[in-house]
């Protein structure tokens, strides 16, 4: 009788060890995701690599005049952004809309254009670096900001997705933020590496 | 003894199977990719929907041509490749919408959306017995140029459908990496 007791104690004893440690790994496991990583800060002028494209933050600035074949009517003020962005992927694409996002004080979504002939938004040649400029709309009476912190989104290479199974880019995540010195209209100079 | 060293081989043999199943299981993406129709250049090439010969390959720094009424003046980084191809309906009316250059290291060039309002710009509409023709306009890396496959297809994207590779053969290069009898300015008119 006691031997039924102590091996039913046995079998209690081994199964919540596992039940804890299961417990334990899986909590583990959370908190590493829950941790906050710290925001990387990039820097103006320097190439960083988002998976699909090298981008190189070059210059901010305000515009009261349309820019690139952009319209702007009288009043309005637009914050343009360039960069050189070089496509890694072995074909074109213009996956690059939410590549660079503004953190706030901007209209939500910009115009892409092509600086060389101000094409809008044309896909991007493998290997070939290109200036690409963003314009986004500032809110009517909205003071420009002095510095524009834009945040730099990556995506990671799959090679077959849990949907259809097919490769592509996704799972797109903040790689860091970048603050650009704002200056004031088109001949502001380039950020030095 | 023997019956448990035989259980465990036979245990063996089915995960081996199975991860054997597992790693040559084709790819989604190839058991519904496009079937390829080889060719070479000057041949006529007898896809599903349509028929493609092409003619000549040129290539040029900058392009030129008129926009909106505007003279346009299209310079690259790279540079461009020109080609010009015969087209034909099979038999029935169709489509030809989409064009890559791959180049020898597998980079696939879609046809430039810059220049995409010229003359001879895909997609191009074809009825059977009318001959068309079609320009594309690549814009490409120099080192890209020789021993490239042009690839032409009736859709965007065309699962379980033909698609014309036409091997565009090797092609000489100078000492500055551009190919040989490149011209400075291609003029995108509107014959060609």
């Amino acid at each position: 009788m006691f031997g039924g007791v102590r091996s039913k104690l046995k079998a209690w004893i081994v199964g919540g060890i596992g039940t804890i440690a299961a417990l334990a790994v899986g909590g583990a496991l959370g908190a590493f995701d829950a941790i906050q990583k710290p925001a990387v800060v990039l820097e103006p002028g320097q190439p960083v690599e988002t998976g699909p494209w090298v981008v190189r933050p070059l210059r901010a600035y305000t515009v009261d005049k349309g820019v690139y074949g952009l319209p702007l009517k009288a009043g309005e003020k637009a914050l343009v952004f360039e960069a050189e962005m070089t496509n890694r992927t072995a074909i074109s694409s213009k996956n690059y809309f939410t590549t660079f996002q503004s953190t706030g004080g901007t209209d939500e979504k910009p115009f892409v254009v092509l600086v060389r002939d101000s094409t809008m938004s044309p896909a991007l040649q493998p290997g070939l670096p290109e200036r690409m400029a963003y314009v986004w709309g500032l809110p009517a009476g909205a003071a420009p900001p002095d510095r524009f912190v834009l945040a730099v989104n990556g995506e990671i290479y799959k090679q077959r997705d849990n949907l259809y199974g097919a490769p592509g880019w996704y799972n797109e995540h903040v790689i860091g933020t970048v603050a650009m010195a704002v200056g004031t209209g088109p001949d502001t100079p380039d950020a030095k590496p | 003894m023997m019956r448990r060293v035989a259980n465990i081989a036979v245990l063996l043999v089915a995960a081996f199977l199975c991860y054997g199943m597992q790693t040559t299981t084709p790819h989604y993406a190839d058991l519904t990719a496009p079937i390829p129709v080889y060719g070479k250049i000057q041949d006529t090439i007898l896809t599903r929907t349509f028929d493609i010969a092409v003619d000549k390959v040129v290539f040029a720094r900058t392009l030129k041509f008129d926009q909106f009424g505007k003279q346009n003046l299209l310079t690259s980084g790279g540079v461009w490749a020109i080609v010009t191809a015969r087209l034909d309906a099979a038999d029935r009316s169709a489509m030809v919408a989409a064009a890559t250059w791959q180049g020898p290291d597998r980079l696939n060039y879609r046809t430039s959306e810059r220049a995409s309002s010229a003359a001879g710009a895909l997609p191009i509409a074809l009825d059977p017995g009318v001959p068309g023709r079609t320009r594309l306009v690549f814009e490409i890396l120099p080192s890209q140029v020789s021993g490239a496959t042009l690839l032409v297809s009736g859709k965007l994207a065309g699962p379980l459908d033909s698609e014309a590779r036409i091997a565009l053969g090797s092609v000489a290069t100078q000492p500055n990496g551009l190919p040989e009898g490149v011209t400075e300015t291609y003029e995108l008119g509107d014959t060609f």
